[in-house]
């Protein structure tokens, strides 16, 4: 293995020094393992520094002219922080060892140097140097993947539907407080056609770059199918077989699917281990989308998956959500839990979908208050305002 | 109170399998603490486990994940993962996700022993 040698900064006013170092550390030199500069005091070892940026060690003496070594330890904390010094001082010289030590002397050996001794403190510094190195580039790749990973967060939000203009038969809203890490949910809404809105939430197992992976994955899948397919069942079904292929790390996702027909207010739905949206009546009833009986998303390829149906009447709304609601903790470490989501719902009365939204989202951070966030929130509203053929009759 | 979010993860030896107590809650920051324990046991060879989770308070989906993976590795190697002990919230998040179904879900660990 061939590495350039390791360079060292020697700081003297004796130039006896310079010849003693060159022959005691010869065989090293020979072998390009060490290679000395030499200064005469503190202000010539700055410069020396300046023209040699890969000097990391420095072995000082104290006492110099024009500059002496406490005063060079001073500079290099400002000057050099990467570099660090070992200080020549005289036998029993306590207080200047004291002072160099405490201006950032990594070590120190005492006169008449001991070359054995002083070759075992290089190596030592050397170490500790690499180590300090090591640690700042693990540092660097750090700051490099936290930069990718805040990227990935931006792909994932910007892969969300903006807002859809809100037309005289429904409104749309969805809110997403995503937690600290990339991750877990989405949520997607689109027109299949004049007559019919998909509506979808989901909520992928874990968190980080793999998640997200997934969730872009699915949503891609899904957004496919469903045009090919009225069934929300069927598109499960296909989604659930592509996404279970060779899926060994068991990465799922649960996800609600549902079709809503802006015709005759029938909500066709399949829900892959997702928690039950609530429909809101437009008396103030909360009722529980009921299951379909189904597994969550990308485990059990082959599995078949149900369609459920209810009727929506002009006035009611959809609302799905994710668990970062239900589950979301306060200081005393209580969930929000369901029974205050449906009290909540209960209170709104007739308003948009929009101010559902925000209404529960920030119900759920009240009651978080200080406790951490460690769950995405999520929830769409879609309140029906009225059926599109009576509304087409009305319009014109 | 400081203990609150810790897991910590219990095994005890029967005949026929390992029993794996997680106690307090499992999620995405702790769950490779469950994951590794898990790990251990099979590679040790052990083949069935009984999960055991009377002392668990929260398992997020990180941790069911995990669930899988040892029901299907331990499945592959002829054996099995059986789980008791489901409080109610529990329970719910199991009956939701739809795992009670592909789960082997006991009511107790005299259950879980008597279904070997």
């Amino acid at each position: 293995m061939t590495t350039s040698p390791v360079r060292l900064l020697v700081v003297d006013d004796e130039e006896d020094l310079e010849l003693l170092i060159r022959q005691k550390f010869r065989r090293r030199i020979r072998k390009g393992e060490f290679d000395f500069v030499f200064a005469r005091n503190g202000q010539e070892a700055l410069e020396k520094l300046a023209e040699n940026p890969d000097i990391h060690l420095v072995l000082s003496d104290i006492n110099m002219p024009v500059m002496d070594g406490l005063a060079l330890l001073s500079k290099l904390e400002d000057t050099n922080p990467d570099v660090q010094a070992v200080i020549v001082s005289a036998y029993g010289d306590m207080e200047n060892i004291r002072t160099a030590m405490n201006r950032g002397a990594f070590d120190f050996v005492t006169k008449p140097i001991n070359f054995d001794d002083l070759e075992i403190t290089i190596e030592k510094t050397l170490n500790h140097i690499r180590a300090l190195e090591t640690a700042q580039e693990a540092r660097d790749r750090l700051v490099v993947l936290k930069r990718e990973l805040d990227v990935a967060q931006q792909v994932q939000m910007s892969a969300l539907p903006k807002e859809i203009p809100s037309s005289e038969t429904h409104d749309v809203q969805a809110l997403m407080i995503p937690a600290r890490e990339v991750g877990g949910d989405f949520y997607d809404f689109f027109p299949l056609s004049d007559e019919l809105i998909g509506l979808v939430i989901a909520d992928v197992s874990g968190k980080g770059i793999p998640a997200a992976l997934f969730t872009l994955m699915t949503r891609t899948l899904l957004k496919g199918t469903a045009r090919d397919s009225p069934s929300p069942a069927d598109c499960l079904s296909r989604v659930n077989d592509l996404l279970a292929e060779d899926n060994e790390t068991c990465i799922f996702i649960t996800l609600f699917y549902g079709v809503f027909d802006l015709r005759d207010g029938v909500f066709r739905y399949s829900n892959g281990g997702h928690n039950p949206p609530r429909l809101l009546r437009s008396d103030s009833r909360i009722e529980e989308i009921p299951p379909t009986g189904n597994l969550v998303l990308g485990i059990a390829p082959g599995h078949e998956y149900r369609n459920g149906e209810v009727r929506l009447a002009p006035g009611d709304t959809l609302f799905l959500y994710t668990d970062g609601i239900t589950e979301a903790q306060n200081t005393n470490d209580e969930e929000f839990g369901e029974e205050r989501l449906d009290t909540k719902l209960a209170s709104l009365g007739q308003v948009s979908a929009r101010d559902i939204v925000t209404t529960v989202v920030d119900e759920v951070r009240a009651f978080a208050g200080d406790a951490p966030q460690s769950d995405d929130i999520t929830c769409i509203a879609m309140r029906f305002a009225d059926l599109l053929s009576s509304s087409a009759v009305d319009g014109t | 109170m400081t203990n609150e979010n810790a897991l910590s993860v219990q095994t005890e030896r029967s005949e026929k399998a390992v029993i794996v107590c997680p106690v307090g809650r499992v999620d995405g920051s702790n769950v490779g603490v469950l994951e590794s324990a898990i790990r251990e046991l099979l590679d040790a060879g052990q083949k069935t486990l009984i999960f055991d989770f009377e002392e668990l308070n929260y398992i997020s989906s990180a941790g069911l994940r995990v669930l899988l993976v040892t029901a299907r590795r331990t499945q592959a190697e002829g054996g099995n993962a059986l789980f008791c002990g489901l409080a109610e919230h529990i329970a719910h998040v199991f009956e939701i996700s739809g795992f009670t179904n592909i789960l082997t879900i006991c009511q107790s660990r005299s259950e879980a022993l008597a279904a070997l």
